[in-house]
């Protein structure tokens, strides 16, 4: 076990590394960030000032040695579009907003998609596994955006039950949640109910049976635990992208996260933000992805084995 | 006194609501809404000119909320030049405070921010206004700018889209520039409470103010969505009591009963560029291959678009005709007479257009006959991308070949910069801006590398113009080259337009602004709630 856990987390220190190349060249040919920060009637000594000021007169490989050595101590320089802000401290201010309404949304997909995706796979061919496909087709070919703004329209300005948009408590962020999670409830129900229906049909569920063992027992300690191994998979991209899709929902709903501030970071060319959200989001895939592959081994004495 | 214990929670919870809404009638807070500025910071050197501070922080000069004309409502009581328009004295308003007891206004506050907005890292718009500009304080209350060349102009760079807002040096000398960052010193009837980055602003009226204004509201939020969708459903749902919006979706808030309220005069002029007619001789930028290098061409776009849809579609009916983009009857160089020959020489006419284009041999006298239209998004204008399919609705409509061309227009401005820019593309002049600020922006080899129509012509007019301290020959000049421009059809002007805000009318009455920054809007002391 610990020998896997090295091993992963070695794969995880090179795949940062080359993130960071990535990122590094990707911002850099987003465009120049002189184009996005100047104004039209910039003259070529304000032009060539403001090139020498970020450095960016310099080759690209000093830029990302610079680069590289600052990061290793989390430092990646000044934001160019929230002048006053080191890039760290912008993408620190709004990464709560985003861990709230990613945890949430979270938790409404895990708590309505596994019991949906069991229920149907135990109640297959019945009403209730129509519900869930039906669930789940809605959920993955309504686009986010559209329910978001229909969902304001109904439960805000219409019924005026929750705010419309903006940062605060559980009101703020029930409508957004809904809207985030729509989708992972239809992705994780299809899985979950696909990898019951494989287990459920497995020679030891049937002896279970056999021997009288309660209809509960089976579908959640011997069907479930071992169906639950594909799902697990699934939370680690769930969770990342739970963080990083957020973009969308968080435009619509005004929410200030990370999600909508990388956007506006990429708009404005401002590279230090840039580079920090999405080695932020890099680091958080591979963090629940190691996790994942932690959690995967310890469930499946197999992979331990392997 | 209350035998029934529901009877007495239905009072209990009658006498809370009763006073929080005393508690709200007392301290009414004024919700706006609006896009997030380009850059969102404190330190408006570092903004190309779209201001979240407005309502905190002032310039030397302010503007009549009517007609938008200079007045003394800023920092400085009065103001003179010399005779060559070098030299610019501003005698300060003694009794001028900073916010938070930073102390009056001095000499030493504007020469301190002359110096941090014409510093390095500056990407302010129009900072070419100040360059080689020198500020020394001939008494604690007045100040002098020694200028490298005449400035006629120079008031609006002091004025509400100018490039010099009065920084706290005291501030500065004992927190810096994170005293700044963290809680800006202004002179305004509102002063600063706090910024939340990707949320926005939140300022409070100052009692007692030292200009003697009264604020009729507490506090102000400024609040940040890019959305049109949200902010449609803030107002309807009453959530905010102002938003600033697309005007395609003014109508929806107006028809459930809210009030449009108008800048007083046009704040916006919008227009459709060639960009890369570099008709100077011998400019090595210049494309021989542009379709609209020819006049005859240009001409054919400009009949080809019926400008009346233009502004039913992407206006709503809020705009009026412009003849010359650049040219505004507050500034210098008006010629009546272009306005009065405007239909007469670009009135829509399709037949016109195809004799012309039949005239100039399109397209088979082109080697590349293709017109290609930039569609792109800017902070403020959300119009553009509509706007650009509609020029190619136009120009399709007249047998015109052209392609829509989506790019980021910071990308685009990349390609303006190197002067590669080879596209038909929308244009603003927001605020209006001062002649010589539009024509060098936008018709003058001065204006390089940024520039997009540049002929000799011009070129002639425009060294005199800049070089004049008459009043009379500046305007003749400037009026002359408006008429080059008109004549040689350098552009496609489209509309002049107003800023729109929708307000609330149960919680908002009035608001009085001139449409001279430009976010369009200023003059927040003066929103009137409703009673």
């Amino acid at each position: 076990m610990l020998g896997l856990i090295v091993r992963r987390f070695f794969h995880m220190l090179i795949s940062l590394l080359a993130i960071t190349v990535v990122v590094f060249s990707l911002s850099h040919l987003t465009g120049s960030p002189i184009d996005a920060l100047l104004p039209d009637d910039a003259t070529p000594q304000q032009i060539e000032n403001l090139t020498k000021h970020l450095g960016l007169d310099r080759p690209y490989y000093v830029q990302y040695l610079t680069f590289m050595q600052n990061a290793v101590v989390g430092d990646f320089g000044d934001s160019t579009k929230w002048k006053g802000n080191t890039a760290v401290q912008v993408v620190l201010q709004r990464l709560p907003a985003t861990l709230q309404l990613g945890g949430l949304a979270v938790l409404i997909s895990v708590v309505i998609a596994i019991p949906l995706g069991v229920l149907a796979a135990v109640k297959k061919n019945t009403i209730f596994d129509s519900v869930a496909s039906g669930i789940a087709l809605l959920g993955q070919s309504l686009p986010v955006f559209w329910l978001g703004i229909v969902l304001v329209w109904i439960f805000s300005v219409l019924l005026g039950w929750f705010p419309t948009s903006g940062y605060g408590g559980l009101s703020h962020m029930i409508l957004p949640a809904i809207a985030m999670a729509w989708f992972q409830i239809a992705a994780l129900t299809r899985l979950t109910r696909s990898a019951m229906l494989e287990v459920l049909d497995a020679e030891y569920i049937k002896l279970a049976r056999v021997k009288g063992v309660r209809d509960n027992v089976v579908i959640w300690k011997h069907a479930f635990r071992n169906a639950a191994i594909v799902p697990i998979t699934y939370f680690g991209v769930l969770a990342g992208s739970l963080l990083t899709g957020s973009v969308v929902i968080e435009t619509v709903f005004a929410w200030p996260g990370t999600g909508l501030l990388a956007i506006d970071a990429i708009r404005g060319r401002d590279f230090p933000v840039v580079q920090s959200v999405v080695m932020f989001f890099a680091v958080f895939y591979l963090v629940a992805n190691f996790l994942v592959d932690v959690l995967y081994a310890a469930i499946d004495p197999r992979i331990r084995q392997s | 006194m209350f035998h029934n214990k529901s009877v007495k929670y239905a009072f209990l919870t009658m006498m809370t609501l009763a006073a929080s809404g005393s508690v709200s009638a007392q301290a009414q807070t004024i919700k706006m809404v609006m896009s997030p500025p380009a850059v969102e910071t404190n330190r408006y050197w570092n903004t190309p000119g779209d201001f979240g501070l407005g309502p905190s922080m002032q310039g030397l000069i302010g503007h009549n909320p009517e007609t938008g004309i200079y007045d003394n409502s800023g920092l400085a009581e009065s103001w003179s030049h010399n005779d060559a328009f070098t030299e610019w004295t501003f005698k300060l308003k003694p009794e001028a405070e900073f916010h938070f007891g930073w102390g009056p206004v001095t000499a030493a506050d504007v020469i301190h921010s002359l110096k941090l907005h014409t510093g390095p890292d500056t990407t302010l718009n129009g900072i070419t206004q100040l360059e080689g500009a020198v500020a020394t304080a001939e008494d604690d209350h007045t100040v002098k700018f020694t200028l490298p060349k005449p400035q006629v102009d120079f008031l609006f760079v002091h004025g509400g889209r100018g490039s010099l807002v009065i920084y706290s040096k005291a501030q500065y000398d004992k927190e810096g520039l994170e005293g700044y960052d963290a809680k800006p010193a202004g002179t305004a009837e509102l002063q600063y409470v706090e910024r939340n980055i990707g949320q926005g602003l939140t300022f409070e009226k100052v009692d007692n103010h030292w200009s003697g204004n009264e604020v009729a509201f507490d506090r102000l939020e400024l609040q940040f969505i890019k959305e049109p969708a949200t902010t449609l459903a803030k107002i309807l749902s009453k959530e905010a009591d102002i938003v600033m919006m697309p005007r395609e979706l003014q109508r929806d808030a107006m028809d459930a009963g809210f009030k449009a309220v108008s800048s007083t005069n046009a704040s916006n002029q919008a227009t459709m560029l060639f960009n890369g007619t570099y008709l100077i001789p011998g400019d090595e930028a210049l494309d021989k291959t542009l379709p609209w290098l020819d006049i005859r061409i240009r001409e054919a776009i400009n009949r080809s678009i019926d400008r009346e849809v233009v502004n039913d579609v992407i206006y709503n009916g809020g705009a009026t005709v412009l003849p010359v983009f650049g040219m505004d009857p507050r500034h210098e160089g008006y010629v009546p007479e272009l306005a009065e020959r405007f239909e007469e020489a670009y009135g829509y006419d399709l037949d016109k257009a195809r004799a012309l284009m039949k005239e100039a041999g399109y397209p088979e006298k082109f080697s590349n006959p293709v017109i290609p239209i930039l569609s792109t998004v800017i902070a403020g204008s959300s119009e553009w991308p509509a706007m650009a399919e509609l020029m190619q609705v136009f120009l399709d409509e007249v047998g015109f070949q052209t392609e829509l061309v989506e790019m980021d227009w910071s990308n685009f401005s990349g390609m303006r910069r190197t002067r590669t820019a080879k596209m038909f593309h929308p244009m603003r002049n927001l605020p209006v801006k001062p002649s010589a600020v539009g024509i060098r922006n936008y018709y003058s080899a001065l204006g390089r590398p940024k520039s997009n129509y540049e002929d000799p012509v011009i070129e002639e007019l425009m060294a005199k113009y800049v070089d004049s301290i008459d009043p009379a020959e500046r305007d003749e000049l400037a009026g002359g080259i408006f008429t080059q421009v008109f004549e040689q059809y350098a552009v496609v002007p489209l509309s002049s337009i107003s800023t729109v805000v929708i307000v609330n009318p149960e919680t908002v009455s009035e608001w009085v602004f001139p449409g001279v920054t430009s976010v369009g809007v200023s003059h927040f002391p003066l929103i009137k709630p409703a009673k």
